[in-house]
Formats: structure tokens, sequence, C-alpha cells
């Protein structure tokens, strides 16, 4: 892949090119080439510690230590101006790990907050586009409710209803399943393919949880140590046989290397000769 | 590790120091205007005023006590070294002069630090560890202005208030020493205070308030901005904020003090 690559479906509305990332001697992401198509669910998956989600913070442009292109909507993250920037990025909805609620401000006023700061809608107007998205998400009889009272699934409903709440094109969600039950999981999945649907969005999903993937994607993207090492159907992820993708799929833990293992099995004897 | 280079390595540290406030100072004064009342935005105003609450009205009691304690031993220590001298009678221009141009900036700047740099860099460092940060950045707000000017226009009017009321209260404290131990009038008394008070003394430590002001607000922004490690990244963020503000404060006060000695600013009649 690339063993298996996308099938090509019109212009990619997010476009990454020879993506690399590195914190000063650590390469983090190498030559990363990805493409998302419009109206499409692409989920990346990938280990711990893989990139994932310092690939998604270069796509929404929170990092700036790279080199490559990243085009989202037809604007260079790379080289666009900060207001074209302010400006991609109204068109995009993003979901953080942990909700990234402002606890100070109720459901309903998160959720009203980019409304009322970026648009010159009526209050009324505001109150009832809010209204729509705490409904479309569950939460209408929450709006009053504070993020510290909420729980996990609620929180991560909440982001939701505030990443889609300009109507963006685009939304990008890191990890929405993390620290859930499996079915608070569940529900969050299934509100991620209604958006979808209900929005006509075009998504961009990071996780590890293979369930929680194989449900909502399109197509599946997989990072191992920084570099992407596979997109395609979950078909062709079913069958791919690169041994980093069966590892992941069949839950097989990292092999201890060689030495380690020598040194401590060594370090265990001289314990227990010590002992008798 | 080299002497040197231990030298060496402490002077980047400081320079970088110098370096981030400056730019977050700049970035900031770029962005007051959108939290001034008329010309900015009315929510960042309110935003501004609910700092005010929170910075400046809330210090009240403490400022108010601190500069009363410091005001009625400043006092005592000063009428026992100048009875021996038989001086007694300079004492309320001791207090007076002392509180006016010292000890008021520099009270509530070190009570300020103690409150508010370390409330400031927690609940920014909060934000930088939950996201909001980031989420701000990403739905196209600036943070700088949503959540760090308001901040800083609180301090800036909420600080010079207060060292006035400190200054009124050191001044006061002393009034009532003296009235006890000395039998002094009020009447006495605050026509001495009256005759002390220099013009350029007040705006001189209306001056240095604001000054200070800005260097607890800085290091607190600047402090929580640079979270690292989550919860335990909160605590070492909130401590730094406090020993780093009250160490500049000091600092900045002995540079201006020091400028005012030499200019024989203090002493023009």
């Amino acid at each position: 892949m690339k063993h298996v690559d996308g099938r090509a479906k019109g212009d990619p509305v997010i476009s990454i090119q020879n993506l690399s990332v590195s914190y000063g001697s650590k390469r983090v992401l190498e030559g990363i080439d990805l493409d998302v198509y419009r109206g499409e669910i692409l989920v990346l998956l990938g280990e711990g510690g893989s990139g994932k989600t310092t690939l998604l913070r270069q796509v929404v442009g929170l990092d700036k230590h790279r080199t490559g292109r990243i085009i989202v909507n037809g604007c260079d993250v790379s080289t666009c101006s900060e207001s074209d920037l302010q400006n991609m990025r109204r068109r995009l909805g993003v979901g953080f790990q942990g909700g990234a609620l402002f606890d100070s401000l109720s459901v309903e006023d998160n959720v009203a907050l980019p409304l009322r700061e970026l648009t010159r809608l009526a209050d009324s107007t505001i109150e009832l586009m809010v209204w729509l998205k705490l409904k479309a998400v569950g939460l209408s009889d929450a709006a009053g409710l504070y993020p510290p009272e909420l729980s996990g699934g609620m929180k991560k409903r909440a982001a939701i209803a505030r990443a889609i709440a300009m109507d963006p094109e685009i939304l990008v969600f890191d990890e929405p399943s993390a620290g859930l039950d499996p079915i608070a999981s569940a529900g969050v999945d299934e509100l991620i393919l209604f958006v979808k649907r209900a929005f006509d969005m075009t998504l961009l999903v990071v996780t590890h949880e293979l369930q929680s993937a194989f449900r909502i994607a399109d197509r599946l993207a997989m990072l191992s140590h920084g570099s992407l090492i596979a997109v395609g159907t979950k078909e062709e992820f079913t069958h791919n046989t690169h041994p980093r993708i069966r590892q992941f799929f069949d839950r097989q833990p990292d092999a201890v290397p060689r030495e380690i293992a020598d040194s401590l099995i060594a370090s265990w004897l001289r314990k227990a000769s010590h002992e008798l | 590790m080299t002497l040197q280079e231990r030298v060496g390595r402490e002077v980047i540290v400081w320079a970088e120091e110098v370096g981030a406030l400056t730019m977050q100072f700049t970035e900031v004064l770029r962005k007051l205007p959108r939290v001034l009342p008329i010309v900015g935005s009315v929510r960042r105003w309110r935003a501004t005023l609910e700092q005010m609450l929170v910075i400046g009205v809330r210090a009240l009691p403490l400022v108010g006590i601190l500069s009363l304690c410091t005001g009625f031993i400043l006092a005592l220590q000063g009428v026992m070294e100048l009875r021996r001298f038989g001086a007694q009678q300079f004492i309320v221009e001791v207090v007076t002069i002392g509180f006016i141009r010292e000890l008021a900036p520099l009270v509530t700047a070190v009570a300020v630090s103690g409150r508010s740099a370390s409330a400031i860099a927690a609940e920014v460092g909060s934000m930088v560890a939950t996201e909001e940060i980031d989420a701000l950045h990403v739905m196209g707000l600036n943070p700088v202005e949503f959540t760090l000017a308001p901040k800083y226009l609180a301090t800036l009017i909420t600080v010079p208030c207060l060292t006035v009321l400190s200054a009124l209260c050191g001044i006061l404290a002393g009034y009532v020493f003296l009235h006890f131990d000395l039998d002094m009038s009020f009447r006495f008394y605050f026509h001495a205070v009256v005759e002390s008070i220099l013009l350029r003394d007040v705006a001189l430590a209306i001056a240095k308030s604001f000054v200070f002001a800005a260097i607890i607000v800085q290091v607190g922004c600047l402090e929580g901005l640079r979270l690292r490690g989550g919860p335990e990244g909160v605590g070492r963020s909130t401590t730094a904020a406090v020993v780093k503000s009250i160490f500049l404060v000091v600092f900045t006060d002995l540079i201006v003090t020091a400028i005012v000695y030499l200019t024989g600013w203090s002493s023009l009649g």
C-alpha cells in the first residue's frame, strides 16, 4: 500500500503531501501522503504514539513544525496567511479527545460561542440553531448543564454539537470513543454516522478502537511509528497481510527485544541465586 | 558543566523569558482595543468587568489588612527610632512618604501576585491542559483577545486603584498608632500628611503600580500558556508565576528607585 490505495472520488477536500514532522531530533511523522475525499469518513488508525494526533493537529493548523504540504478546502495550511487560515478553520469543525468544552460556560453557551463570536446572527436565530444542534446530538435536555456535570458520553456529544455549530464542511475528530463505555461509544459512533448523513459532511476520525473504526469508516488509513503503512477500504484492510496491521487487528503485543529479554533473565537468575 | 556554561545557559533561559514576555505583551497590546468599552466588543468588556471583580474587588480585604498592618508597624518602628534622636515629629512624613513612594505599590503588588498571578496561571494553564486554548484557535477565535486581554486590562485598572487604597489604609494605620502613642489629633495628623504629600510621589507610585500590574498579569499568563504535563504542571506553573512575579516586581522597584535616587528626582523641591 501503500499496499492498497483508496479509490479516487474527485478532488480531495484534505490533501496531505509528503508531510514530515520533527520535534528536535525526534521524527514524529515521515513522508505522509493521504487524501480525504468529499462526503467520506476516513478513519485514521494506529497504535498509541504512532503520530495520529500529531497528524490531526497538523491538518487543523495547530502545529507548524513540518515539511511537505497540507491543503484543506483549497487552503495550503503551510503557506496561507493567518486570515486565510482563520477562514479555513471556520469551515472546519474539530472534536477534541477530552471535549475541550469551556467549563465556565453551560453546554448551550459552549455551542453558541462560535455563532455569537463569528456571525452577526440575531440572538433568537442563534438560540434556535443551538437548540437544533443539541437536539441532533440528543442533548436538548442538558442545555443548561455545565461540562463538569456531564458524563463522558454527554461531553463527546456536546463537543460534536459545538463542532458542527457553524455547519462546517469537514469534521475532524480525535479519539471520539476514548474513555467511554461500550454503550456510550456505540452511541457516539451512531451519532457520527448521523451527523455525516444529516449535514453532508466529510469526516477525518482518529482512533485506535477497531470496532468503532469498522462501524463508521468508508475508508481506513493506518499509521505506525510515524509512517503511513496502509490506506484502503474495510475489506482491503481485513485481507491485508502487512505484519503490523495483522498484529494490530489480532491484538498481539510487541515482542520484547532479545537483548532486553536476556538481561531480564540474567538479572532474575542473579537474584534467585543470591537468595538461595 | 563548567561555570561559564552554567552562566551561559542561565543567561539564555532569562533572555528567552524576556523575549517571550515581550512578544506576548506586543500581541496583547494589539488586541487591547477589542476589550475597551465603546470602541471594543461588549462581550470582552463584560469579561473585563468580571476579571476586575475577581482580581481587584476580591483583593480589597487582603490589600486593606496588609496595608493597615504595615502602616502600624512602620509607625511603631519609626517612632521608636526617631524618639532616640528626639525627632518623633517627623514620623508623619516617614509614614506618608514611605507608603506613597514605596510601600503602597509594593504591598499591593505582592498581595495581587500571591492572589492573582497564581490564579491566572492556573486558569490559563487548565485551559491549555484541557485543550480549550486549542479549541479557540480552531474555532477561529484569538485566545489572546478572548482570554488574556480582559485579564490584562482588568489588572491594569485595578492594581493602581488598590495602590491608592493601600496608601490610604497605611496612612490611616499610622494615625491610629500615633493617636494612642503620642495623643496626636486627627486634624494635626491630616495637615501633616497633606503637607508631606508631593504630586510627583503620587505620580511615581501610580506609574510603578501600572508597571507592577503589567508584570503580574504577564507572568501569570505566560506561565499558564507554557504549562506542560497536566495537573502536576498546573501546580508548577502557579508556583513559578508567584515566585517570578514577586521577584520581577521587587527587582523592577529596585531599578526604578535607583534611577529616581541617582537622578535626584525625589529631592527636587
